[in-house]
This record gives structure tokens, sequence and C-alpha cells, in this order.
């Protein structure tokens, strides 16, 4: 057993790394290396702060230079960057990947069965487990599909949900992700840059790789088309360049072999989608859209979309084309819905969640109302309808003004906000300014849902990079890591 | 393939094509520059004149940068201004633009490769190379374009969208040749006293080596460059890749292979492919002594092989957006 005190290596990279309060992923609370971090650990041990800001420099160049980045888009010109990775990457053993990826497919299964339901018979409103309000009153609520027949039964077919560790090391479910999850071709890119770039980490591990995906999500696709025969068409559907996830789309199309289309490349004729080709119009059957329910069709929704195609949705309602995910999805990642995600696997499946929530207060519920009210400096308070770490309040490093604020919020409109404990998150060794030293993670798993639901196994990691913060997302200073899904022994 | 990608395909390919010429043209004209200043002083005015006209820019251009020299301002018009469409900037980043719209299309190379000479033409220390040293600003700008184009021939499948690549890079490279030795056959042909013999030899090598065509000139000719020597090589050859001719059989070779039939079993050619090939036939054909004998006679000639061309560009485009 080593430690940072009796390591046989000096180390000026690790030297006085502090451990908070948080769960570390690598060391136990005396310093102690976790076993599945040992070979890590002694090569990192091994290395000077020069030559791990040289390797560092490697990764950020060849990130660079691949244009694996987001566009933060202001002005006329989209300002490109990068989204750093971090090269220490993080480990996962099977045992506790097996645990995980049992508690995801559970629970997507239950997100699936809940949407066929809410656009169908309503049972479980009938029954009572959630009130009709905080479905028909969700701003992803689709009334327009009630009744309507989807391709398979399946509306989420890709699935990226976060997962925390809390201060015993638990694994729980924060947020799931079942509209257009991104992050997935940043899993798939850390790997090949760090596998380039520092090799030597992998010695001592058999890790599982993560190549299939592509191809998994292809099998999704067809499963779910309307045509059976084998050259059934697929594209994947972009808002285009100026879209922050522009890097993921064109890559995963590149990969699956399929055409990035965008909405001026589309056409509908008598219900039918044909793409524009130098050779006139061809058929398309499934588009995997990467463009929200708001902007995917002008005729049914938001008519200034210049983004999506019009009487796309006409199509789908027709069965011409299957759309993945499926429209209207978002009501079951809603904030306000998640708290009943444990209640929908137990009413759905008769099982018990594997994978807990994170205790969540609704200030919709009078008595929750004040508990949430009274702690606002110790609570996080997140707006139901905001993603990408905006419209949220973090109690303990809040100002009272802020805290006003969402009070006055809450007040006025309760069903948009809910609250959680402030959980540290677990920490990572991470190397900033020339040094190692812990960051907070999450665990972003993409599930698959087609014939059956599959989960590659791997996740993309993403570290706050500033000292101390919590917020992880890439637009709040958030970069990313390699992560480590360990074959059985 | 998709209309857009075949259009993105071919533009990526015009302005990689054009980034390569502007920076060939402006790293040979810093080089002549030290040559010329020797033989007559102020004689230079004369190339950066021909530079300015090929690539169809007012001379008030200089006007824009009250505190450079002539030269200066030209290098910074030409290299880095976003407002010339033609600068190198311009052209990398649009190259890029195209290119990253169709990164699916292309291999990760090619990609990769422009991508790489994107940022490194917006680094603040590679940019002072272009006045430090301008050759090794210049020639990165010349090897990217190489790269890109190689790295297509070599590792794409030579299918539809390779053949808008082909077309996009033909093109191009025929109208800037074209243009420029028609601006500098005007602006030389005054020089005929005996005396600025010297002057036009190094002029006529200048205008070799911007089409890059000096090499060949040198295998196929010994003695002193002579002007319908350098006029034959750089519009008739139908061998050397820099010359007019090889362009246009190149742009109709691609045009008929699109639809993987030879031409001759076509029943039907498109617009684009019958402008290309009667534009073809009369340059081949042309008797080029006799027209430089007359008073704007190949000037008239070229200007109306470039309208057709133009012509015959804008009907691809419309071909292709079915």
């Amino acid at each position: 057993m080593i430690s940072l005190s009796n390591s046989p290596v000096k180390s000026d990279l690790l030297a006085g790394y502090p451990l908070g309060l948080a769960f570390d992923e690598m060391f136990e609370r005396d310093h102690t290396v976790r076993p599945h971090y040992e070979p890590l650990f002694r090569k990192l041990a091994s290395l000077s702060p020069e030559e791990f800001r040289r390797r560092k420099g490697m990764t950020d160049l060849s990130m660079l230079q691949d244009g694996v980045g987001f566009t933060v888009y202001r002005q006329e010109e989209g300002i490109e960057r990068i989204w750093p990775m971090d090269p220490i990457p993080r480990i996962i053993p099977a045992k506790e990947w097996a645990h995980i990826e049992r508690g995801l497919v559970q629970r997507l299964e239950a997100l699936n069965l809940f949407l066929k339901d809410i656009y169908n018979d309503q049972k479980i409103l009938r029954d009572k487990l959630i009130d009709p309000r905080l479905i028909f009153e969700g701003t992803y609520f689709r009334r327009e599909f009630v009744g309507a027949k989807v391709p398979r039964d399946i509306y989420i077919h890709v699935c990226g949900s976060d997962l925390i560790r809390a201060a015993d090391g638990t694994y729980c479910v924060l947020e799931d992700n079942g509209r257009t999850p991104s992050g997935v071709s940043y899993m798939l890119t850390n790997r090949q840059v760090l596998k380039r770039v520092f090799p030597q980490l992998f010695e001592g591990y058999d890790v599982r790789t993560t190549d299939d995906y592509p191809a998994a999500l292809l099998d999704v696709l067809r499963y779910i088309s309307p045509v059976r025969h084998a050259d059934t068409t697929c594209v994947l559907l972009s808002p285009g360049i100026f879209n922050s996830a522009y890097f993921e789309h064109s890559f995963l199309a590149q990969r699956m072999g399929i055409e990035l289309v965008e909405g001026r490349d589309l056409v509908i004729d008598n219900n039918r989608v044909f793409m524009r080709t130098t050779r006139g119009l061809t058929r398309v059957d499934v588009i995997y859209r990467r463009i929200d329910d708001d902007f995917i069709d002008p005729v049914t929704f938001r008519s200034e979309s210049i983004l999506g195609v019009p009487g796309l949705v006409n199509a789908y309602r027709a069965g011409n084309i299957a759309l993945a995910n499926g429209i209207g999805t978002g009501i079951a990642d809603d904030k306000g819905i998640y708290p009943f995600v444990p209640d929908m696997i137990k009413y759905y499946l008769k099982q018990d969640p594997i994978l807990p929530n994170v205790e969540t207060y609704r200030p919709l519920v009078p008595s929750q109302r004040d508990h949430v009210l009274k702690n606002l400096d110790k609570l996080v308070v997140k707006c139901v309808n905001e993603s990408g770490g905006y419209g949220m309040l973090i109690g303990p490093h809040s100002t009272a003004a802020q805290r006003e604020e969402f009070r006055a919020a809450i007040l006025a409109n309760p069903r948009d906000y809910i609250a959680q404990p402030t959980i540290q998150l677990s920490t990572h060794p991470t190397f900033v300014d020339g040094k190692i030293e812990g960051r907070h993670v999450d665990l972003r798993p993409f599930i698959l849902c087609g014939e059956k639901i599959t989960i590659v196994p791997g996740a993309l990691t993403r570290v706050a990079l500033p000292k101390g913060s919590l917020v992880v997302n890439s637009s709040q200073g958030g970069g990313s890591k390699d992560t480590w899904v360990l074959a059985e022994e | 393939m998709l209309s857009r990608v075949a259009d993105a395909l071919f533009w990526m390919s015009r302005y990689i094509e054009r980034s390569e010429h502007v920076a060939r043209m402006l790293d040979v004209s810093f080089n002549l520059e030290l040559d010329l200043s020797a033989v007559v002083p102020g004689s230079y005015d004369l190339h950066w004149m021909g530079l300015l006209n090929a690539m169809q820019q007012p001379a008030s251009v200089v006007e824009r940068y009250p505190d450079s020299s002539r030269r200066d301002a030209l290098m910074q018009w030409f290299t880095f201004d976003g407002n010339n469409p033609h600068s190198i900037s311009s052209c990398v980043t649009r190259s890029r633009a195209n290119a990253r719209g169709v990164r699916g299309s292309i291999p990760n190379e090619v990609w990769k490769e422009l991508n790489k000479l994107y940022w490194q033409l917006r680094d603040e220390d590679f940019k002072k190379r272009a006045t430090e040293s301008p050759s090794e600003y210049y020639g990165a700008v010349e090897e990217g374009s190489h790269a890109v184009q190689g790295m297509c021939d070599a590792l794409m499948a030579h299918d539809e969208g390779w053949q808008f690549i082909q077309l996009g890079k033909f093109l191009e490279r025929f109208f800037i040749t074209v243009r420029f030795v028609d601006v500098h056959n005007e602006l030389l042909r005054e020089l005929t006293d005996p005396a600025d013999l010297p002057l036009a030899n190094l002029h006529w090598a200048g205008v070799l080596r911007c089409c890059a065509g000096y090499h060949a000139y040198q295998r196929m000719h010994v003695g002193r460059v002579e002007p319908g020597r350098v006029l034959d090589l750089l519009l008739l050859n139908p061998g050397v890749p820099r010359s007019a001719r090889f362009c246009l059989e190149a742009a109709l070779k691609s045009l008929a292979d699109m639809y993987g039939e030879g031409l001759s079993r076509r029943r039907t050619e498109s617009k684009c492919e019958r402008l290309l090939g009667k534009a073809l036939s009369d340059l081949r054909y042309a008797d080029l002594n006799a027209l430089a004998a007359t008073t704007d006679g190949l000037h008239i000639f070229l200007t109306d092989l470039l309208d057709r061309c133009t012509e015959a560009s804008l009907a691809l485009q419309e071909m292709y957006s079915v």
C-alpha cells in the first residue's frame, strides 16, 4: 500500500496535495492511494513538472490543430476555443462501472416508459403519482404529440446522465439529459489524444475501448427506421458551423459515415423528407437531430427559426421519418420532474432504484418552500428551464443580493425552481499551474436505447478548473478528462 | 453528394489555391525588388503594378496605409487585410471555413493541415516573419496549400467530391495565371529598347516564378528567358501543370469523370462543359506569335477567354445547386 507520505519516489508535482471535505478519486482520507490508481500514481510521481507541462502543451496543441473546440458566438465572428483536456485520466474500476451501468439502464428504461405513458394513457397522472400541472405546465411538454405513435415506442435514444459522488463516494444522478445531450465526441477524442500524447500512462491498465460508440449509435438509428431495407438513409441534422457543438456533429457524422445536413439541405415533399444532392433529391429515413424541438420545424414550433425544416413534424407524425431523439422528451429531463424519477422506477418497473437521486426540494410544496427560503445560503437553487450552468444559485458562494433575487423569483414562480443541498462533488488530481491539485469532477456516461439499452464503457468527466468551483460546464471554465473504465480482472 | 458539400469543397479548393498564388507572388516580388533596384532604381514599381492589376485591385489601396511605404502597404493589403477578399488571411480563413462545414467529407489530415495553417498565420510571432523573413512566411502558405492538395490526391477516393476539389483548384489556377500573363504582357511590351533587355529579362523570369513555371522552363530551354517562350509555356504547354491549357483540360476531365463515364459516351454536355470545351479549343489552336505581334491582340484574346471561363464557372455552380 502506498500513500503520498511513504511513496518510494519524491514527487514535486504532487507535494502538498490538499484533501478537502469531498471524496477524492485517487486518495483515501489518510492520503493512501486507492488501489486502482496505484500504477498511475507511480507514473505521475516519476514525472517532473517540466515534463508534465510539456505533455500538457502537446495536448492543447493537438486539440487546437484537430479543431476540437466549441464556438463562443459573439458579434460577427465566432470565437473558437478549445475545451481544455487535463491529461490525468479518471479511472473507474470494473465493479463500480457495472453498478453505474445497471443503474443507468434501469433509469432510461423507466424514462422511456414514462414518456410513452405521458404521451398516451397518462396512467401515472391518473394514479396521482405526479401532479398533472407539473406535466402540462412544463416548458418541454409537447401537447401536440399526445397520442402520436413513435417508432418502436422509444422516445429517448441517446441520454447523457450526469453523475456526481457524495462525500462517502456514492454515485448519485444529478440530472438526465434526454433532449440533445452533447459531449460524447470529447469522450472519444480525449482518449485519442491521451493515447498519442501520454501512451506511458496506460501501462499497467486494461482500459476498455470506447471506439464502438459511433457504430452503436448507427445501429440505434437503423433500428428505428421506418423502412426495413438494409440501406436505410440516416443523416445527422445540425444547426451549422456556428453552433457550439458543431465539432461534435461533424465528428459523429464522419465516424458513422452518414451525411451531416443542415435545415437548408432538406426538403419535404408530400410528407416525405429528401436531401438536395448534386444528382437531385435523395430520400431520408432517419434523422439524428441535434436541433432542439423549438427550432426543428418553423411550421409547428417557433416560426422565426431558419435552422429547421418546414413540414418535418408532419412527416414525423405520418411515420415517414424517424427522429432521434423524439420530440417532447424534454419533459423527462425537466428539473421539476427529476425528483419523481425514483418513483417512476418503482411504478413502471417494480424495482428499487439502483442509483439514488440527489435530495431535492420543490418550492411548489409549501413546507419545502419554507425550508428552501430559510436555507438559501446553504442550498443550490436551479431554474428548471435552464442548463449549461446558467440560472443557478450556489448558496455558499452567493451574495446577499443574489439570494434576494432568487427568493423573489421562487415566490413568484415556485414551479420553475428546485433546490438541492450543496454537494461537494468528488475531487480528482488535476494539473493546474505547474502542480497537481484536487478539482471537482462529475461524470457523464452516454446511454443508447435501440433494440436494447447499452452504454459504451466510458464517459465524459468534466472538471471545474477554478479552485473550489463546483460548476463543471464548458461555458463556465470547465475542462475535461479522459475516463477509463477498467476491464474485469 | 449534398449540393452544399459540393459547393464547399469547390471553394475550399479555390481559396487555398488562391492563397498559394498570392503568397508566391509576394515572395517573388520581394525577391525581385532586391535585384531590380540594382538595375534601375525604382523599376520594381512595374512589378507591384502587375500584382495589383492581376488581382484586380485599384492602385489606391496603398492609401489605406498612410504611414507605410508603398511596398509595406501592399504587403499588408495582400497578406493580412480582412477587407481584401484576396488577401492570404482572407483566403485561408475562407478555405478553412468551407472545410469546417464539410469535415465529414474530407480526410481528417486535410482538415488538420488547413486548420494548422490557419492558426499558424494568426500567431503574432509568426506574422512578424512576413516582414522579417518573407520567404519563410510565404513559403509556409505555399507548402500548406501543396500539402492540402497533395493529401486530397493521396488520401481521398477520387470520387465526385474529389472532382469538385480538382475543379476548384484548376479553375482558380487558370484564372490567376491567365490574368497574370495578360497584365505583364501589357506592362512589359513597352520594354523594347535593347538597353531594357536585362530589366525585361528579370521581369519575365519573375513572371515565370510567380506562376511556378521557372523550373519547367529551365528544363526546356537554355539561355535567357524569352517572352515568347514564357507565353507559350504558361498558356499552351500541354504537359506543364501550371499552364492555362493544362488547367482547362484537367477541369474538363473532372467534369467528364464526375459521372463515371467518358466524355465521348455522354450524349449531351452540360453548359459548363460546352463553354470550357470551346474555350480550350480556341486556346489550343491560337497563334500566339500573331496575336502578340498586334497591339492588344493577345490582351483581347485573353480577356475574352477569361470572360467565357467565368461564365462556365457560374454555370458549374448552377449545375450542382439542383
